[in-house]
C-alpha cells in the first residue's frame, strides 16, 4: 500500500519501532466536538458531585471545604483534559466514548507536558469570545465560538487546532474494523469457469487488488452496472484467454477471483513470495477444503 | 498458499489480539504471560500487515489489519506521566534563568508597568484628566470598589478567609492561563495585558486621590499580596508573548518547529506563574483581610519583593553555560 501516502485523504502513516507502517484516520471536528461536549458534561457532573460533597463537608470543616471546592473547580477547568490524557493514555472520557485518541505527530503516545499544554491552549482556539451583550443580553456571559480553532483545523494538514500545532499532537480515530475475509462466490458457473482459466496465467498484485475491490462491491451494483464496470478489465482478458466474446464479464472476474483467492488447483505452481509468516505462532490449522471456499467470519 | 487458507490460519491470532485489546491497556499489574503473548501477537500482526501486499490480501482485510495494529500499538505504548522528580530543579534553576534572559518577559514587564503607571497618574490627577477614571473603570465599577472598601479592614470570619483564598486561586490563576493562551495570538495577549494594567492602574490611581476616603482601606488590603500577584500576571503575559513571538521570529526553524520548541521552553515560566498566583491567593485570602496592622502587611510586601528579587536576579543570573535566547 505504498501509494496510499500520496492519496488526498485524512489518513496518516505511522512507522512503529517494529518497522511497520500502518495507517490511522485523523479525527475531524465532527468527531471532536461531540467528545468535547461529553467532556463538558462529565466536568459539570464532577463539579456537581464535588460541590455537594464539599457543602456536606463544609458543615464540619467550614471554609476549608469551600476553598477545596474552588481549587477542584480550578483544576477541573484547566487540567481536566491534561490529567486525563496523561493517565488515560491520550484519552479523556469524552474521547473514549467517541473512540478517538491524542497521539504525537509521529504516532507515539503523548507525554504529560504535551497533554497539559494542548488543553491550556484551548482558550486560544475558543477565540473570538462573544458576549451576550452583542445580542442585547446581560454583559456577564461570554461564549467561546471556536472559530479560530476551526480555521486552523481546516488549514492544517491533520485537522490540528492551535493547541495541537504547538504541542505537535494529532487526534486519531481508533475504531474497530470487521474482518470480512474472502468473499464466497455463490455462482456455481463462476467456479466451473475458474477450471477453464489457463494455468500459466499469474495474477499480478494490482490485478488481485482490483479483483478484490470489484467482488467486494459488486453486490451493490445492478447487472448493467456490473457489466459496465467489469468490461475494462474483462475484455482484454477474454481476448487473451480466447474465450467466446459473449462470456459474461462479471462471471469472468468472479471466476478469476475464485481461482486467485479461494480455489486450490492441483496443478498450480507454488507461489514464491507468499507463505508462512516468520512470526507465525499457532500451528497452522487443517487446510479448508477448497470447494467450500471461505466463509466470512463476521458480518458488519 | 491461497489467501483463504492464510486467513483461516491467521484469524485465530488476530481474534486473540483483538480480545486482548478489548481487555484494556497493558499495565504494570498485567500478568507477565499476557504481556508476552500480547507482544508476540502484535509482532505477528505487524508482520502480516507488512507482507499484506505479497500475500495479496483483499483491501478490506488490509484495512482491518491497519486498525488492529493501530489499536494494539496504543495499548502497548503508553503515555509518559509527569516526571515529578525534576520539578524542583525546573522551578528553582531553569525557570529563574529563563525568565531573567527572556526578552519577551522583559517586554511584558515594560508594557504592564508602563501602562499601569500611566493609567495610575491619569486617574490620580483629578485636575488635568477629570473623566479618565470614570471612563476607564465605569461608574458602577467605581461604586463597587468604594462600597467594598468603605469599612476599615478589621478582620473577618476565618471561614470566609479560606473560601476566598480558594476563590482567588481559581479566579486569578485562570486569568493568568487565559493571558498566556491568548499570547499565542500576540494581539489578544498584548491587549489583555494592557487592559489589565490600565484597569488596575486606574483603580490604584483613583483610590490614591486624596479626596477618596476609601483609599486608605484599599491600600491596606492590596499591599501584602500585590508583589506576587502583579509579578505573576507579568510572567503569564511574558510567556504568552514568547509563544506568540516564536512563530513570527522563528530562529531559523519552520514556524511549527519553532512553536513546538518554545512551548516546551515556556513550561518553567508557567510553573513559576502558578506558584506565584497560589502564594498571592493565600496572602490575599488569609493576611490581607485580617486585622493585622499596616506595618505587618507592608513588611510582607517588602519581604515578598525581596524574595522575588532573589529568585529572579540571584537564581536567574546567567551562569554562562547556555547562550542567551532573545
Amino acid at each position: 500500500m505504498s501509494d496510499s501516502t500520496s492519496q488526498i485523504d485524512s489518513t496518516i502513516e505511522i512507522v512503529t519501532p517494529e518497522n511497520i507502517a500502518f495507517h490511522y484516520r485523523v479525527a475531524g471536528p465532527f468527531r471532536r466536538f461531540p467528545a468535547f461536549f461529553v467532556d463538558m458534561l462529565v466536568r459539570w457532573a464532577l463539579v456537581l458531585v464535588i460541590g455537594i460533597a464539599c457543602s456536606a463537608a463544609g458543615m464540619v470543616l467550614g471554609g476549608a471545604a469551600i476553598a477545596l471546592l474552588f481549587v477542584t473547580y480550578f483544576v477541573l477547568e484547566w487540567f481536566y483534559g491534561g490529567l486525563f490524557e496523561t493517565f488515560m493514555n491520550g484519552q479523556t472520557p469524552g474521547k473514549w466514548a467517541l473512540g478517538i485518541r491524542v497521539l504525537s505527530l509521529d504516532g507515539q503516545p503523548i507525554n504529560g507536558v504535551q497533554a497539559v499544554m494542548r488543553n491550556v491552549l484551548r482558550f486560544a482556539d475558543m477565540m473570538p469570545l462573544i458576549s451576550l451583550q452583542v445580542f442585547g443580553g446581560p454583559p456577564y456571559y461570554v461564549f467561546p465560538t471556536f472559530v479560530l480553532g476551526l480555521l486552523t483545523m481546516t488549514l492544517s494538514r491533520h485537522f490540528q487546532r492551535f493547541g495541537d500545532l504547538v504541542c505537535g499532537t494529532i487526534v486519531v480515530m481508533e475504531e474497530r474494523y470487521w474482518l470480512t475475509g474472502v468473499a464466497r462466490i455463490e455462482d456455481q458457473r463462476a467456479r466451473e469457469l475458474a477450471e477453464y482459466l489457463p494455468l500459466d496465467f499469474r495474477v499480478s498484485r494490482s490485478l488481485a487488488r482490483a479483483l478484490a475491490a470489484y467482488v467486494d462491491r459488486r453486490r451493490f451494483f445492478s447487472s448493467d452496472r456490473r457489466r459496465e464496470v467489469a468490461r475494462h478489465l474483462a475484455q482484454p482478458l477474454l481476448e487473451r484467454f480466447g474465450f467466446p466474446e459473449d462470456t459474461s464479464y462479471d462471471l469472468l472476474l468472479c471466476a478469476l477471483y475464485h481461482r486467485t483467492f479461494v480455489a486450490r488447483h492441483p496443478g498450480e505452481l507454488p507461489e514464491p513470495d507468499a507463505g508462512g509468516s516468520p512470526f507465525l505462532l499457532a500451528p497452522a490449522p487443517a487446510v479448508v477444503p477448497s470447494e467450500s471456499g471461505s466463509t466470512p467470519a463476521s458480518s458488519p | 498458499m491461497k489467501v483463504s487458507e492464510l486467513l483461516e490460519q491467521r484469524r485465530q491470532n488476530w481474534r486473540e489480539l483483538e480480545q486482548l485489546c478489548e481487555g484494556g491497556p497493558v499495565r504494570r499489574w498485567t500478568a507477565a504471560a499476557t504481556v508476552a503473548r500480547f507482544g508476540s501477537l502484535y509482532r505477528a500482526a505487524c508482520a502480516d500487515l507488512a507482507l499484506a501486499d505479497a500475500y495479496q490480501l483483499p483491501p478490506d482485510t488490509v484495512q482491518y489489519l491497519h486498525r488492529l495494529v493501530g489499536r494494539a500499538h496504543n495499548q502497548l505504548y503508553r503515555t509518559q506521566p509527569f516526571n515529578v522528580a525534576v520539578w524542583t530543579e525546573v522551578l528553582f534553576v531553569e525557570a529563574p534563568q529563563r525568565i531573567f534572559r527572556d526578552g519577551c518577559v522583559q517586554l511584558a514587564f515594560c508594557i504592564f508597568w508602563g501602562a499601569f503607571l500611566l493609567s495610575f497618574f491619569l486617574a490620580l490627577s483629578k485636575e488635568s484628566f477629570p473623566h479618565y477614571a470614570e471612563e476607564m473603570l465605569s461608574t458602577e465599577e467605581i461604586e463597587k470598589l468604594e462600597s467594598n472598601f468603605s469599612e476599615p479592614i478589621s478582620g473577618r470570619d476565618p471561614t470566609m478567609n479560606y473560601a476566598m483564598a480558594g476563590f482567588y486561586i481559581q479566579h486569578n490563576t485562570g486569568i493568568g492561563f487565559k493571558c498566556f493562551a491568548s499570547g499565542l495570538l500576540v494581539v489578544p495577549g498584548i491587549f489583555i495585558c494592557l487592559y489589565n494594567a490600565a484597569f488596575l492602574g486606574a483603580a490604584f490611581g483613583y483610590m490614591a486621590r486624596p479626596d477618596v476616603v476609601e483609599g486608605a482601606n484599599f491600600f491596606h488590603f492590596v499591599t501584602a499580596h500585590g508583589p506576587f500577584e502583579l509579578t505573576a500576571i507579568v510572567l503569564a503575559a511574558g510567556a504568552g508573548l514568547r509563544l506568540g513571538w516564536s512563530w513570527i521570529d522563528t530562529r531559523g526553524m519552520t514556524r511549527l518547529a519553532s512553536l513546538r520548541q518554545t512551548a516546551v521552553e515556556c513550561m518553567p515560566i508557567i510553573g513559576a506563574m502558578m506558584v506565584l498566583f497560589f502564594l498571592a491567593a493565600l496572602i490575599e485570602g488569609l493576611l490581607s483581610p485580617s486585622s493585622a496592622p499596616y506595618s505587618v502587611k507592608a513588611a510582607v510586601a517588602i519581604l515578598s519583593s525581596g524574595a522575588l528579587m532573589f529568585y529572579f536576579v540571584i537564581l536567574g543570573f546567567p551562569r554562562g553555560n547556555e547562550d542567551a535566547t532573545r
